[in-house]
């Protein structure tokens, strides 16, 4: 057990020299190149806020410093030596940890197990179970957290197991500690306490790195603040000379916007039309989807917008609100049923909802179609296959064959299976859920023509994005969603992204 | 058969595109190859082996396991498990002895207990798609369930006076080959038609492979779970049948341990526990191979104890070779 708690760690207090500093990092995932030769130093003692739009890099940084991925170039300072960060337990023999969004601890042992995990109090080699109890109610009390130490994590609200996570982060002699979006879950008292805490430690001078989307919150807390764009770092500088909307304009990104061509097409008949439609993780929702337009929904992550297409879709039950479809107001019972009726969804998660990945191309695109390839009970093989080679050469999908597993092709050709599935079905209502998430620029391309092509046949369709640029110039009409509202809606001459960004972040 | 893509982008030539349906091939091949080395040798090493008694009696022996196989091949392929299949042959083989010594006909005996593994399959199906439990806790369930209520039934005794015309069939013949192994293709085909060659079968594989893709894309989910229990307890209570008539009496202790033979056919087969990996042929093959290294062992007196240990050895030196194989994909 670790005893120094918090108190006596003797840390250096040299506020002028970086405690880890990085040069030139730079980090690819196959075409997708995440981080561009990012220069940062973090001072002993600061607290340093990192902003940036989703996608922008913030957390393949984080996976670097933590160890969980290693850098592809570039260098990782610690108080001047290089250091290698291969693995987590590099970065936690050197007192680097995180305290991540979605709490990481063990649900069915106690605070007090949780706190001391990997570190247990023993004698004669069994566990010292009362000793760690009360060291760690020693440690909560310190916090100023009322909580008890012997209480089971899975009885604590997300909030609490949050703190629980920061004690446990800071019982063990960190000196670098990254809070990745720690208050997303966090009532406003809870938010409190935890802020309370980092100014804590930062007084007994460990360097924090704090990422938020909550704009308010690096003002409230941060000494200096970074933004990423595209992998890039676009700016370091001090909280006080700056202000929310030159972070809002550091944030976004147009280079790539002649990317995100688009066709006009002439609107048709109306397919889809939801009012005040609420259901779990929004409210009130009212919307609606023409033939050949695409409907932007835009949000930060958990803002409601995913959850608002899986009702539509059949996921969960509506509990208020009507969904017309074609004019007629209907209940969607399952997935099934809204497939039926012509909608298709194009799943945020490619490998966890989209594919079957040891299962070979050909199956994966015709799985929506088996019906139409059978005749009577039986299934035409050879139907099979014509219909499998003229997704793929429609697609352009790249694979060795029709017969090769789905999980050997690239991500953006997994995608283009993920979408072409549905071309043959003749989905009427599209609904893609961040649909060019970890693709090359390449294949975002070719889904965009993909969409076109939809368009052209008189579909419509809903785009789900967290990356501002493409919603922004692909929709025809953009709403904004805010914990679980939809809070703006914009049709017709373009508001500034700027706006945009405002109001799904509520500054 | 293969209509190569034509197409330039779609059709780079390399190795590891039909790699897939090859890999079942030799795999097949393989087998095939295990279980013609094993007669030989025992053909060679015996001379009570290559004679027509022990053949047949060979071919009846392995024609229960591979049907029962074949059934749990289904369930295996969504990913999941059945572990009642042998306490279903023990109990259907009660139930029709039962409605025989009632007075049912032959005929109706045998439907009406089909008709029972059916249920029995709906109501795995019941207590995995509805209640949620998972396959391993529901058939294990349903393994100590179906037992219990075949010895209360019972009163734990064996119910023997069975028609002869029911006995008969078991020691019948067609064409030089015993009527039991001609159960095992009168499965086999339309099995292999369910899994090869109609959308069901896709379903299966897409399940097993994701059941949450499968479900986004628009399939019945539930509706193919329930079918796959179904086929894997209607084949065991078919086995329960086939059991029956070869014994000539019902007994609910019988079958001990076939679920454990069955899951190991179709796992040597080549049938993937993790789902949406698995064929026919396999557990077929896999459930002779099984059978005749019992049989080669019972004549080569080989200590009955030892089989079984032979038997666990197999399982592990077999599925190790076919995860490199997998891995090296």
């Amino acid at each position: 057990m670790t005893d120094a708690v918090l108190l006596d760690a003797p840390l250096s207090r040299d506020a002028a020299s970086p405690l880890l500093a990085l040069q030139g990092l730079d980090k690819r995932f196959g075409a997708t190149h995440a981080l561009k030769a990012v220069d940062l130093a973090f001072m002993s003692g600061e607290i340093h806020a990192i902003v940036g739009e989703n996608g922008a890099g913030k957390s393949t940084l984080i996976k670097l410093l933590t160890g969980v991925h290693r850098r592809s170039g570039g260098e990782i300072l610690w108080e001047g030596r290089t250091v290698d960060l291969a693995t987590p337990q590099d970065a936690i023999a050197l007192g680097i940890n995180a305290v991540h969004q979605e709490v990481v601890l063990c649900r069915h042992l106690s605070v007090a197990a949780n706190l001391f995990l990997g570190d247990e109090a023993t004698r004669f080699g069994l566990l010292r179970h009362g000793a760690m109890v009360r060291a760690g109610q020693a440690v909560l009390d310190d916090l100023g957290f009322a909580l008890r130490a012997d209480a089971m994590l899975s009885d604590l609200t997300i909030g609490q197991q949050q703190l629980v996570a920061t004690a446990r982060a800071a019982t063990r002699g960190t000196r670098f500690l990254i809070f990745d979006e720690p208050t997303g879950y966090l009532t406003r008292q809870e938010a409190t306490q935890l802020f309370a805490l980092i100014r804590r430690l930062k007084a007994q001078g460990v360097t924090i790195v704090y990422i938020s989307h909550r704009l308010e919150e690096v003002f409230e807390l941060a000494d200096r603040v970074s933004i990423l764009r595209d992998g890039a770092l676009v700016s370091t500088s001090p909280v006080a000379q700056t202000d929310e909307a030159s972070l809002i304009r550091g944030m976004i990104n147009r280079s790539v916007a002649q990317i995100h061509f688009k066709e006009s097409v002439a609107f048709g008949a109306e397919i889809l039309r939801v009012e005040n439609l609420s259901g779990p993780g929004f409210r009130d929702v009212s919307l609606s989807v023409r033939e050949g337009e695409i409907v932007g929904l835009y949000g930060l992550i958990g803002a409601g917008r995913s959850e608002c297409v899986q009702t539509i879709f059949g996921r969960h039950a509506k509990t208020g609100g009507e969904i017309v479809w074609q004019g007629q107001p209907i209940t969607v019972r399952n997935e099934a049923d809204a497939i039926r009726r012509g909608m298709a969804l194009v799943p945020e998660s490619r490998r966890d909802q989209g594919l079957c990945l040891n299962l070979p191309v050909a199956h994966n695109l015709n799985l929506p179609i088996f019906d139409r390839l059978s005749r009577g009970l039986g299934l035409s093989w050879r139907a099979e296959r014509e219909a499998a080679d003229r997704q793929i050469r429609a697609m352009q999908i790249k694979a060795a064959s029709r017969e090769a597993d789905a999980a050997s092709l690239s991500g953006g050709n997994q995608q283009k299976i993920v979408v072409g599935k549905w071309l043959a079905h003749g989905a009427k209502l599209f609904i893609v859920d961040e649909p060019t998430v970890g693709v090359d620029v390449g294949t975002k391309v070719e889904i965009y023509r993909i969409f076109a092509r939809l368009l052209r046949e008189g579909a419509g369709i809903v785009l789900i994005s967290s990356y501002l640029p493409e919603v922004y110039d692909l929709s025809d009409t953009l709403h904004v969603f805010r914990r679980g509202r939809l809070v703006a809606s914009h049709a017709g001459p373009k508001v500034a992204q700027e706006t945009i960004l405002t109001e799904a972040i509520g500054v | 058969m293969s209509v190569q893509i034509q197409d330039p982008v779609a059709a780079a030539p390399t190795t590891a595109g039909r790699r897939g349906s090859r890999m079942g091939l030799v795999l097949s091949l393989t087998l095939v190859g295990l279980l013609l080395l094993l007669c030989i040798g025992l053909a060679l090493s015996t001379e009570t082996f290559l004679t027509e008694k022990n053949i047949t009696n060979l071919l009846r022996q392995g024609s229960m396991v591979a049907i029962i196989a074949v059934g749990q091949t289904f369930v295996i392929i969504t990913a999941g498990i059945d572990l009642s299949v042998g306490a279903v042959v023990g109990f259907c083989s009660v139930a029709v002895a039962w409605l025989m010594v009632h007075g049912f006909s032959i005929g109706a005996s045998v439907m009406l207990t089909l008709f029972l593994g059916m249920a029995i399959g709906a109501f795995h199906g019941f207590g995995i798609v509805q209640l949620g439990l998972p396959p391993f806790i529901m058939t294990l369930a349903s393994l100590t369930a179906l037992r219990g209520i075949g010895l209360l039934v019972t009163n734990g005794a064996t119910i023997s006076g069975l028609p002869d015309g029911f006995t008969d069939f078991s020691r019948a013949n067609f064409l030089g080959v015993p009527l039991l192994f001609w159960m095992v293709v009168v499965v086999a085909v339309p099995a292999y038609l369910l899994l090869q060659h109609s959308r069901w079968g896709r379903y299966l594989f897409a399940i097993g492979s994701n059941a949450e893709a499968a479900r986004l894309t628009g399939v019945n989910v539930k509706v193919i779970l329930y079918m796959a229990y179904m086929i894997s307890a209607t084949l065991a209570a078919f086995v329960g049948v086939l059991l029956a008539a070869r014994i000539g009496i019902g007994n609910a202790t019988q079958g001990e341990g076939w679920e454990l033979q069955a899951i190991a056919s179709s796992v040597i087969g080549g049938t993937s526990l993790f789902g949406a990996v698995g064929s026919i042929q396999g557990p077929l093959l896999g459930s002779f191979i099984l059978t005749t290294i019992n049989n080669g062992a019972n004549l080569l007196n080989v200590n009955p104890f030892w089989q079984r240990i032979i038997t666990g050895g197999l399982i592990i030196v077999i599925v190790y070779f076919d995860q490199l194989r997998r891995k090296r994909r």
